[in-house]
């Protein structure tokens, strides 16, 4: 478990930084295009919407190993810490409920692009050559001229997977009592009061000019 | 009724702790699985197309990216540095020039939170070692953060021009006159209190200093010429001009500022060919791809909670709630008046609750209509929204501003809460002006761009 969670951790973040940074590179290479060169890339958007998609649905997964999902902790952050456990239980589940059923979800939506659908194109993008031999296992072996659905939507259940695969981690954390809160936690209160205590005891020690 | 059941779930489920973006799509994808004959693979396609089909929305990870390199690269400090320069002079100078630094940065930035950690994290600490106490210094900051999201550009008005389709163009230029109005009347709420209190000044550096912090902040600041001028002179489109922001702002920190990247030693000399080799390697340094890591992060989590949100509008058309409200509404005899009364109390209270975006992309469609009917333009909709927006993120307990400024205060959020206070009265006086002033927000789109066609 911990092996597969290091492994898939590089996988999101680099996908994460590759995808935002060839999103930059490719609009901004539109509109040099367009103004230097005088044309147009053509699957320039489209590109760029696909790579945002697989930006977000992939790297959902990686805020939940960061605990960086934004939440209301001000309730369950003032409970005491054994019904914070069981509401955590609770919300956890929920999460779980939510990744399964969108991997579903996402892998029917994706499954009929990977077998009957299988010749849909997109509608600008071409296909890179270095992919072709996709044609010889999806196509009958006849070769897709623009990129065919099934890539970029390949995002819904492998990013809902690793989501599913980051919430029972998680789970495990909490029941494990590694973790206490699957969101961003703000009041964390006696952090914040020791950062204080110690810029108030710097400010003491230089004369206390305040 | 079924409805009223949906939003209960959502707010129980966020108040357990669940996050938001799970909590609103769980309880929609429930909901449809219960009350329609919607299969889970279309629920999935209404998720896919938050990006294939709101090109818009495309303009907010380049805003969040180009912001990104502006807080690591050195921008905050230098328009800081001109800040001061120009208004520091006054009684609460420290605090007025803090109040212009956020209006500056806020024009280069579309977001509140980002505006208060490039320019809090450094004119907080030098506010307290001229004597301004702590709550002083973390609520004006607080506070004057938001105008971040009013001051073009914006990525809460990038949300409201997706969820109801009208220009980024035209709300962009809207928020100038409110955005300047606010940080107006912020400093001279400031110049009283200080006048009050008797608040220290800093001395006048002369125009020297006026001209060569200028120079030196210029480089940063000629990205509002860009993104500006490159939107209204047709040069490029709104998601165009993010992106180009964000390559200038890689520019600008690694190579002309060099805060950054491979050049950030200065004490190297190199080689033809060295200097060659760290242009090329800019590209994947450390430092660029940590900053494309933090934006991207960013970015993941503000857009898994609209296409969460998109999910709940889904379920709201096709109950055809925006109508049935929209009729309630007219047939209640509400005015303009009064519907924006109301607008405002579901903002407010929403926003107590909600993060911005998402909040957006579930209200707006639901008051659109309605306001289109009663004859309200939908700008002067789209700038309301986001000043109650802006007084959501400094009201607890979801407000995000209040939370990066107790990290960048170090003080705890309750007294980040208590030391924001007075100064919310002054946004909220603010928010009663744009409701029921609408040319301060309409006057100069119908100006630069002609009158709005969307209409009843």
């Amino acid at each position: 478990m911990e092996r597969l969670g290091r492994l898939t951790a590089g996988l999101e973040e680099g996908l994460v930084t590759l995808c935002l940074g060839l999103m930059t590179v490719i609009t901004f290479a539109n509109v040099i295009a367009r103004y230097v060169f005088n044309s147009n890339i053509l699957w320039a958007l489209e590109a760029t919407v696909y790579l945002f998609a697989w930006m977000v649905l992939i790297g959902t997964s990686y805020l939940v190993r960061i605990n960086a999902h934004l939440g209301v902790d001000a309730l369950v952050g003032r409970t005491p810490a054994g019904l914070r456990r069981i509401l955590t239980l609770v919300s956890v589940a929920c999460c779980i409920a939510f990744a399964a059923l969108l991997l579903k979800g996402g892998w029917d939506y994706w499954y009929r692009f990977a077998s009957v659908a299988a010749f849909m194109e997109v509608n600008d993008t071409p296909m890179p050559a270095f992919l072709q031999f996709i044609a010889d296992w999806m196509n009958d072996g006849e070769e897709y001229e623009k990129l065919p659905r099934f890539i970029p939507y390949f995002a819904l259940p492998f990013g809902m997977a690793l989501l599913l695969f980051r919430f029972l981690q998680a789970a495990w954390q909490v029941v494990t009592g590694q973790r206490t809160l699957i969101i961003v936690s703000h009041e964390a209160e006696d952090m914040v009061e020791a950062a204080a205590a110690e810029t108030r005891a710097a400010d003491a020690a230089r004369g206390g000019r305040h | 009724m079924h409805v009223a059941l949906l939003f209960a779930v959502i707010i129980g489920l966020m108040l357990i702790g669940v996050p938001i973006s799970v909590a609103l799509g769980l309880s929609s994808i429930l909901f449809l699985l219960a009350y329609s004959d919607a299969s889970l693979a279309s629920i999935a396609q209404t998720l896919f197309s938050a990006f294939d089909g709101h090109y818009t929305l495309l303009a907010i990870p380049f805003f969040i990216l180009a912001s990104a390199f502006m807080s690591t690269g050195g921008v905050a400090r230098r328009i800081i540095r001109f800040a001061v320069a120009c208004v520091g002079h006054l009684q609460g100078g420290l605090a007025i020039a803090g109040v212009f630094a956020c209006m500056l940065f806020a024009a280069l930035s579309g977001s509140s939170p980002a505006t208060v950690v490039a320019i809090g994290s450094i004119i907080i600490a030098g506010m307290r070692e001229v004597g301004y106490t702590r709550d002083f210094a973390a609520g004006v900051i607080c506070n004057a953060g938001t105008l971040g999201i009013l001051i073009p550009p914006s990525i809460v008005m990038v949300v409201y021009a997706a969820a109801v389709d009208v220009s980024v163009g035209r709300l962009f230029l809207a928020g100038v006159i409110p955005g300047l109005v606010a940080g107006l009347m912020l400093m001279i709420g400031i110049y009283v209190v200080a006048r009050i209190r008797n608040l220290p000044s800093q001395p006048w550096a002369g125009f020297g200093e006026v001209l060569a912090s200028a120079r030196e902040a210029g480089w940063g600041l000629f990205l509002i010429v860009v993104i500006l001028g490159g939107i209204y002179g047709g040069v490029f489109t709104p998601t165009e001009a993010a992106a180009v922001a964000a390559v200038y702002a890689f520019l600008i920190a690694n190579f002309i500022y060099r805060d950054m990247g491979p050049f950030a030693d200065r004490s190297v000399r190199r080689t033809p060919l060295q200097l060659l080799y760290g242009v090329v390697h800019t590209l994947w340094h450390p430092d660029t791809r940590k900053t494309l890591l933090e934006g991207g992060k960013l970015s993941v989590m503000l857009m898994f909670i609209i296409a969460n949100a998109l999910i709940l509008k889904h379920v709201l058309t096709e109950e055809q709630i925006p109508q049935s409200i929209a009729e309630s509404m007219l047939a209640a005899g509400f005015g303009p008046f009064m519907f924006l009364v109301i607008v405002n109390l579901i903002l407010l209270i929403g926003g107590q609750f909600m993060e911005p975006s998402g909040l957006i992309v579930i209200v707006a469609p639901l008051v659109f209509p309605i306001a289109i009917s009663l004859g309200i333009d939908p700008i002067h909709l789209g700038i309301i929204m986001v000043v109650n927006m802006e007084i959501g993120m400094i009201t607890p307990p979801v407000g995000l501003n209040l939370f990066v400024t107790s990290g960048v205060a170090q003080m705890s959020v309750t007294s980040v809460v208590r030391a924001a206070a007075p100064w919310l009265m002054i946004l909220v006086v603010f928010l009663i002006m744009v409701t029921y002033i609408p040319w301060l927000s309409t006057w100069l789109p119908y100006t630069l761009m002609g009158p709005e066609i969307i209409t009843r």
